[in-house]
């Protein structure tokens, strides 16, 4: 059987050889026509009646789909989803959103220029072609110009087509034989690509060790948090023990709060309530109840816990005949400075928290000892 | 017909001047000077760019390129005389200024004597420009002299440098100073961009009509194309810098800046703002971006009278604020442009027929009409 010819191929000297070429073996309709050269031969695609490209097509769709692609994004983001406002600027205004289209556009662009040119319409990836087997291949990426009359439904008149070739100014002729099967990716080409990917990662590896050993590492950018001030448990190059926490000056007050004097809570027992009894200090009074004395007095201040009995302590009974008519100041005094297992909590609460959980246990006491006048 | 329109159109300019005032004179007499100008020095631009790189398909319409330049001459005649303007337009150029800290500071530059000695010496460089550019061009017409492609080539990168400097100094004096508390540090690049924009599609409009005309019969498509994607690059570069200035003003919102653009932004302005961004860059725009439209004759001539049209507009929507909230726009205006364009035409025309259509003498010309893209 004879071997099956994907195309054969002439050589020409100059480009104007080339040229003068394609229209002849064009007029004879031999096979399909393909032109190897070693730069841009200027007329050949006129010449051999290339189609028009679609590339600058795509470009335009693709291009104005990234403009309204930015747009909608932009306008998605800033004015619908997260509104902020910056620099006292409206924050669907379109000026702010121009750069963002058109880099948008130019990437969407350029894109579907390059992939749409190297993928769509240039076939690639491609690692081998039967041309690159060829004698010719060797002179026409040098300074030789081929002309190429390739196999159409594979079927090609070889003879024919090399008279033709001839004919027409070829300096000679060759013929390439259809592959034996389609070796579309060859082993030399997939182990080069592989040394190249090894290579780069082991130059972007290097690369990445050596540039942070050499160069200091910068912080990119300073966040507000990267402060002079000195926080808690920071150290002090300032002073000498080089402690950043002191201890306050003798006689220093924290503001809004002055130190309690009393040390026995008769002392306290003339302290009277500066708060009013509005809706605003009793809810005010039931959040801070509800966070810090209800687990161990109860919902109730019944001195039911609702911690388990592996507590220990015995929460004093709010509700007892005691405590109905216990002084606020005694109250207060319990709170600032604690008793027996009840912890002194007052340190963690403003000055009109403490009062205002007073009104609160105040009315729960009431409430469990209504009057009948009460209804 | 041509010279019909401009003495009628002379006859409204000059009646402006005393039917309603020195003020609307000076204004239009300004924005047609600086039209003049600005396709002069784009046209000479063109051909100095050709001389800078070398270029070869430039080369068979550089003549034409180099005949529009010719507007350079009437350009400085007009702008020479529009320092009679100064006192009328330029609120530095009034004794009040004295008391207005934000001028009174800028004195050192803006006042009459310096201000003049800078006009002058512009001219001066401009005309020697030309002389050297498009003198030794038409002068090589006849004695084929390749020294003289050389002296052309040596002159090109010191008129960069005036184009530059001269563009940036026009702006600042002539057009930013109308406003003189206002800055712009891009008001030059903008006017170079309008300007060579404007260049361009004059030697297109000139290329196209040259060629109705059978003449330029040599220029193929390939040349066109060129000058076409010029003409539409250059479209893109003036609204990139119009845009850069109007954003950078409009996020910063500095009132020293940004009530230049508040008033152009209000009322009736705000059209002509509008119609500045459409005739400029979106529909030259898009008539371009097509590959056969950059060589397309037809749609070459009309893209390029838009782009002229919307260059006068850009030149109005700078000068014409100062004169008030309004936008003015009737008798005047329109005896004004009759005035300039049939004078141009007239200028343009004569320098059309002397000489040959292309630098017959240029050692590269047959090079050029081999071009191919
Ligand atoms: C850790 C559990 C605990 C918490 C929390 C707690 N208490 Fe007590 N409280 C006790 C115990 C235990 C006693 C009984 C102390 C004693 O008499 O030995 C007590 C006693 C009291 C007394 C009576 C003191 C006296 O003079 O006999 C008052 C009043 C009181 N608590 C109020 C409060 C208030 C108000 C809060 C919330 C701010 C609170 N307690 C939070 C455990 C707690």
């Amino acid at each position: 059987m004879a071997e099956r010819v994907f195309s054969v191929l002439g050589l020409f000297e100059t480009p104007d050889a080339l040229l003068a070429a394609v229209p002849r073996l064009k007029a004879k309709a031999l096979g399909r026509l393909e032109a190897y050269t070693p730069y841009p031969v200027h007329g050949l695609e006129e010449a051999m009646g290339l189609r028009r490209s679609p590339l600058g097509g795509m470009v335009m769709v693709m291009g104005v789909l990234g403009t309204l692609t930015a747009l909608l994004f932009q306008y998605w983001m800033n004015a619908v989803d997260y509104p902020l406002v910056t620099g006292g600027k409206d924050p669907s205004s379109w000026q702010a959103f121009v750069p963002i289209m058109f880099e948008v556009t130019v990437l969407f662009a350029t894109f579907t220029a390059g992939l749409g040119m190297l993928l769509l319409l240039n076939k690639l990836p491609a690692f081998w072609h039967p041309f690159l087997d060829s004698e010719a291949s060797k002179v026409a990426t040098r300074d030789r110009f081929a002309l190429a009359v390739e196999a159409e439904a594979g079927l090609l008149d070889a003879a024919a087509v090399s008279a033709a070739l001839k004919a027409a100014g070829a300096a000679s002729v060759e013929t390439i034989p259809e592959p034996a099967s389609a070796r579309l990716v060859s082993i030399n080409a997939l182990l080069g690509l592989a040394a190249a990917g090894a290579a780069a990662c082991v130059l972007a590896g290097a690369f990445m060790y050596w540039g942070i050993k050499l160069f200091p590492t910068l912080p990119p950018m300073s966040h507000m948090l990267a402060q002079p001030r000195l926080d808690a448990q920071m150290p002090s190059r300032f002073f000498r023990d080089s402690r950043g926490m002191r201890t306050p000056a003798e006689g220093a007050v924290a503001r809004g709060g002055l130190p309690y004097p009393f040390d026995k809570d008769d002392q306290a027992r003339g302290l009277a309530n500066p708060l009013p009894r509005t809706e605003e200090v009793l809810r005010l009074g039931k959040k801070v109840f509800s966070n810090n004395c209800l687990i161990c007095h109860g919902p109730l201040a019944d001195g039911n816990p609702i911690l388990t009995a592996a507590y220990g302590g015995k929460p004093a009974n709010l509700q007892s005949k005691k405590f109905l008519d216990y002084p606020e100041g005694e109250i207060y005094h319990t709170i600032m400075r604690g008793k027996n297992a009840m912890p002194r909590l007052g340190d963690g609460f403003t000055e009109d928290e403490r009062w205002a959980v007073i009104h609160y246990l105040r009315a729960l006491q009431r409430a469990q000892h209504a009057k009948d006048s009460d209804l | 017909m041509i010279s019909l329109m401009t003495v009628l159109g002379g006859l409204a300019a000059a009646g402006t001047f005393f039917a309603i005032g020195p003020e609307r004179f000076w204004a239009n007499w300004l924005v047609w000077s600086l039209m003049l100008l600005s396709v002069g020095l784009g046209a000479l631009f063109l051909v100095a760019l050709e001389h800078l790189c070398d270029a070869r398909w430039s080369v068979p319409l550089r003549r034409t390129a180099e005949r529009v330049s010719g507007l350079l001459v009437p350009a400085c005649a007009a702008l020479a005389t529009a320092l009679f303007s100064l006192k009328v337009l330029y609120p530095w150029a009034r004794p009040e200024a004295a008391h207005i800290p934000a001028i009174a500071g800028k004195a050192a530059w803006l006042n009459i004597p310096f201000f003049s000695v800078r006009v002058l010496a512009c001219v001066a460089l401009w005309l020697l420009s030309w002389r050297v550019l498009a003198g030794s061009s038409a002068e090589q017409d006849l004695s084929c002299d390749a020294a003289l492609s050389v002296r052309m080539r040596r002159f090109a990168p010191f008129f960069m440098a005036v184009m530059g400097l001269t563009t940036l100094v026009v702006s600042f004096d002539w057009v930013s100073s109308l406003e003189p508390e206002w800055y712009s540090d891009v008001m030059g690049v903008y006017l170079f961009a309008g300007s060579f924009l404007a260049g361009l599609a004059a030697v297109a409009l000139a290329v196209c009509h040259l060629k109705g005309r059978g003449r330029l019969a040599e220029l193929r498509f390939d040349h066109v194309y060129s000058l076409g994607g010029w003409l539409f690059a250059f479209t893109v570069f003036w609204s990139y810098i119009a845009f850069a200035q109007y954003m950078l003003m409009w996020y910063a919102d500095l009132p020293e800046e940004v009530f230049w653009y508040a008033h152009r932004g209000h009322g009736a302005w705000r059209w002509v703002s509008l119609a500045l961004a459409v005739t400029h860059f979106v529909i030259p725009f898009f008539a371009l971006v097509p590959r056969d439209a950059k060589g397309d004759l037809d749609r070459l001539r009309w893209v390029a009278v838009l782009v002229l049209g919307a260059h006068f507009l850009d030149l109005y929507w700078l000068v014409f604020p100062v004169l008030g909230e309004r936008p003015l726009f009737s008798w005047p205006e329109l005896g004004f442009a009759a005035f300039f364009i049939g004078a141009a035409l007239l200028w343009v025309r004569r320098s059309m027929k002397q000489g040959a259509d292309m630098p017959v003498g240029d050692p590269f010309l047959e090079e050029g009409l081999a071009f191919k893209l």
